[in-house]
């Protein structure tokens, strides 16, 4: 499989494109800031890495993760010279949430919600005049799977170019519920780090155009494989074997080897489980050959159902700058990561030819993609 | 698409009320010994799980067993590694999401259930599923507003047709509680029973290959800016639909089994339903049924057509 990224877009806490974004990475700028709207006395924990951009500070607005959605897929498709002609391309948006943050400003009475507001497909259609429009709520490997649907829709001749996005914003209720579960208090996400205390949220979307090879438009990068599995283990607990299984199937897909590979874009959630499955698996795939590894939730927070697609966004950047940015905050690495290419301290000049991105969801839901520089 | 035929080889449902498939063919009612949610839920395998997982993984459980792939013990008897979990719901989650938030507003964070913690994310049921029977394949859950359905049985069959799966388990499901009722009030719409469906997919030749009897050959898809232009779209062009699953409104010169009036205009579960209803009503192996999703204001709809399972057609 070779397929074109023709077109990126995204906004997250520290920036509102996909430039701006590795740009701030490559500062090792971190969007970490007291919460903005929650009520601090019912939590533990009191900071997240949230987009700034609400109308009246300090006052929650439904339709937050609706609005990033639209804003990453017309800098897409402007990105890929396509936005004329929006409508005829389907679009999968891959979420954790979906738009459960309006349902909880709906259930205390701040603001009504419809059921158009639930998934994104009527505000995709108002629009771009869309109507092939998909949301899967797949967890943290939302982005990735729905990257994966996409190729494969190509490859089997239901389309030419596929839009592929994620968006999601924070809610209560996952922030409280990791809030009660997580057993420290985090002060920022530790991606790898020896002292690591947990996930922190952050919020953001992202979108690519992806086309078939050679249909037009100049390529940013090549996609040359998705795998998708799923653990079918444990709720809350990922299975080690099932993250190699992953990991090894996208390389068969890609047709590359472990050598090939020249950076993984970690999930590096700096929980203690998902961090030290993560480092497992490094080294029983890559054993011998030895990727760049960094990691973009230290300074994005982990965006949930978007997360996959913007590390792989800024993997891309990473290809095409010759920078890839550091895991903000690594002082001391995990045990584990011993022998392993951690990038840390400052951004690496570097050539990367190709990448893997890592993308592990809960309730053991995980796709991996590797793609290529453009030609 | 690639010429892989998908077929449907297993059926099942856990409605409020309901005795089996062929009670969908006749108007909702709550029948004497059918399906009851009070004492349906239980149970020790049920335990951490929300109520819409509940619901799906009887569902589930009743179209394994009607596709011969779940022993007397309840094992999985396909191959995991080849099985896809498609899950479409919309609200599946809205108690959880709810009630954690008046949990926090009334106490705080430290009073949730860490048992719990999987339900905040929509996709809750289709790991349950998947752990349940251990379906190590693709999982997938659609929440994509009334298509959701029949968008489930267009991604299954995508992901056996691409080769990612053999076979899929799609279940649709949409539970009633306080907090969906309230949503249904707000915005004028009517509330709903207790409701999961599930349909076993397989490719044809997979099916053929370990025996199993197709029930329906899953048809063309379509979405569309209407209920009208997404029929037209789907229907075979010889011939006038011999079953219509979809609202009155949308042909008013023939019978339709308008399973909204009771499932919801806006369930997830409605496009799983229909295909079930279209299975347990397609007596004539060379017969036809097309589920059509509500029309409502400023979003989507989807067809798909439905074909008896003979002779093997290409479509």
């Amino acid at each position: 499989m070779t397929l074109d990224i023709t077109g990126l877009g995204a906004i997250a806490a520290i920036g509102t494109s996909p430039e701006e974004i590795h740009d701030a990475l490559c500062r090792s700028r971190s969007g970490l800031a007291p919460l903005r709207v929650f009520d601090q006395s019912k939590y533990r924990s009191h900071l997240a890495y949230e987009i700034d951009d609400r109308t009246e500070p300090g006052r929650d607005e439904p339709r937050r993760a609706t609005r990033w959605l639209l804003h990453a897929v017309e800098q897409a498709l402007t990105d890929a010279g396509l936005l004329d002609t929006a409508a005829r391309y389907p679009v999968l948006v891959g979420t954790t949430h979906r738009e459960q943050r309006s349902v909880e400003l709906w259930w205390r009475g701040d603001a009504p919600v419809g059921f158009a507001d639930l998934h994104f497909g009527t505000a995709l259609r108002e629009r771009f005049d869309v109507v092939n429009t998909f949301t899967f709520a797949n967890a943290c490997a939302a982005s990735l799977y729905t990257l994966g649907l996409a190729a494969d829709m190509i490859d089997n001749d239901m389309a030419d170019t596929v839009v592929v996005a994620g968006t999601d914003s924070m809610t209560e209720a996952t922030f409280g519920i990791f809030d009660r579960v997580q057993g420290g208090v985090p002060s920022e996400v530790r991606s790898f780090a020896r002292q690591r205390h947990g996930m922190m949220m952050g919020e953001g979307a992202v979108a690519v155009v992806l086309r078939r090879a050679g249909h037009g438009t100049p390529s940013h990068a090549r996609l040359r494989g998705v795998g998708m599995n799923c653990d079918a283990v444990h709720p809350t607990v990922p299975d080690a074997e099932s993250v190699v299984r992953v990991v090894r199937e996208a390389h068969s897909r890609a047709g590359v080897h472990p050598g090939d590979i020249d950076l993984v874009m970690l999930h590096g959630t700096g929980t203690v489980l998902n961090d030290r499955v993560e480092a497992g698996m490094l080294h029983e795939v890559f054993a011998g050959a030895k990727p760049m590894l960094t990691a973009i939730k230290s300074m994005t927070g982990h965006t949930l159902g978007g997360s996959g697609l913007l590390s792989l966004v800024m993997a891309v950047l990473s290809m095409r700058r010759g920078t890839v940015p550091p895991i903000h905050g690594l002082t001391d690495p995990m045990e584990e990561a011993d022998g392993l290419d951690l990038v840390r301290d400052q951004a690496r000049p570097a050539e990367v030819r190709t990448a893997q991105v890592d993308a592990f969801g809960l309730s053991g839901i995980n796709a991996v993609a590797v793609l290529e520089a453009a030609p | 698409m690639t010429g892989r035929q998908v077929v449907a080889t297993g059926v099942g449902l856990a409605v409020d009320g309901l005795r089996g498939p062929a009670d969908l063919l006749t108007p909702y009612q709550r029948h004497p010994g059918g399906f009851d949610p009070d004492t349906g839920l239980r149970g020790k395998r049920m335990r951490h799980r929300d109520r819409a997982s509940r619901l799906a993984s009887l569902a589930a459980d009743a179209a394994l067993d009607d596709a011969g792939l779940r022993s007397a013990e309840g094992a999985f008897l396909g191959t995991p590694t080849r099985t896809a979990t498609v899950v479409s719901t919309n609200l599946g989650n809205l108690d959880s999401v709810c009630s954690f938030v008046t949990t926090i507003d009334e106490q705080s964070a430290l009073a949730l259930n860490s048992t719990e913690l999987p339900n905040t994310s929509s996709n809750v049921t289709a790991g349950w599923l998947a752990i349940e029977h251990g379906l190590r394949a693709p999982n997938l859950t659609l929440s994509n507003g009334a298509t959701s359905g029949l968008d489930a049985l267009h991604w299954a069959r995508t992901l056996i047709a691409t080769g990612r799966a053999d076979a899929a388990v799609v279940t649709g499901v949409e539970p009633d509680n306080e907090y969906v009722r309230r949503l249904h009030r707000d915005n004028d719409e009517r509330s709903w029973p207790d409701a999961a469906a599930a349909v076993v997919l397989e490719s044809a030749d997979h099916a053929e290959r370990r025996g199993a009897r197709a029930r329906l050959v899953l048809g063309p898809y379509q979405r569309a800016t209407s209920a009208d232009a997404a029929l037209r779209a789907v229907l075979p062009a010889q011939s006038a639909a011999g079953q219509l699953l979809a609202e009155p409104a949308l042909a008013a010169d023939r019978p339709v089994l308008d399973l909204a009036s009771w499932a919801g205009r806006q369930s997830g579960a409605l496009g799983v339903l229909q295909c079930v209803a279209a299975a347990a009503g397609l007596d004539d192996p060379e017969g036809v049924a097309v589920a059509v999703s509500c029309q409502l204001p400023d979003a989507a709809v989807a067809a798909m057509a439905f074909h008896g399972p003979a002779p093997v057609r290409a479509h």
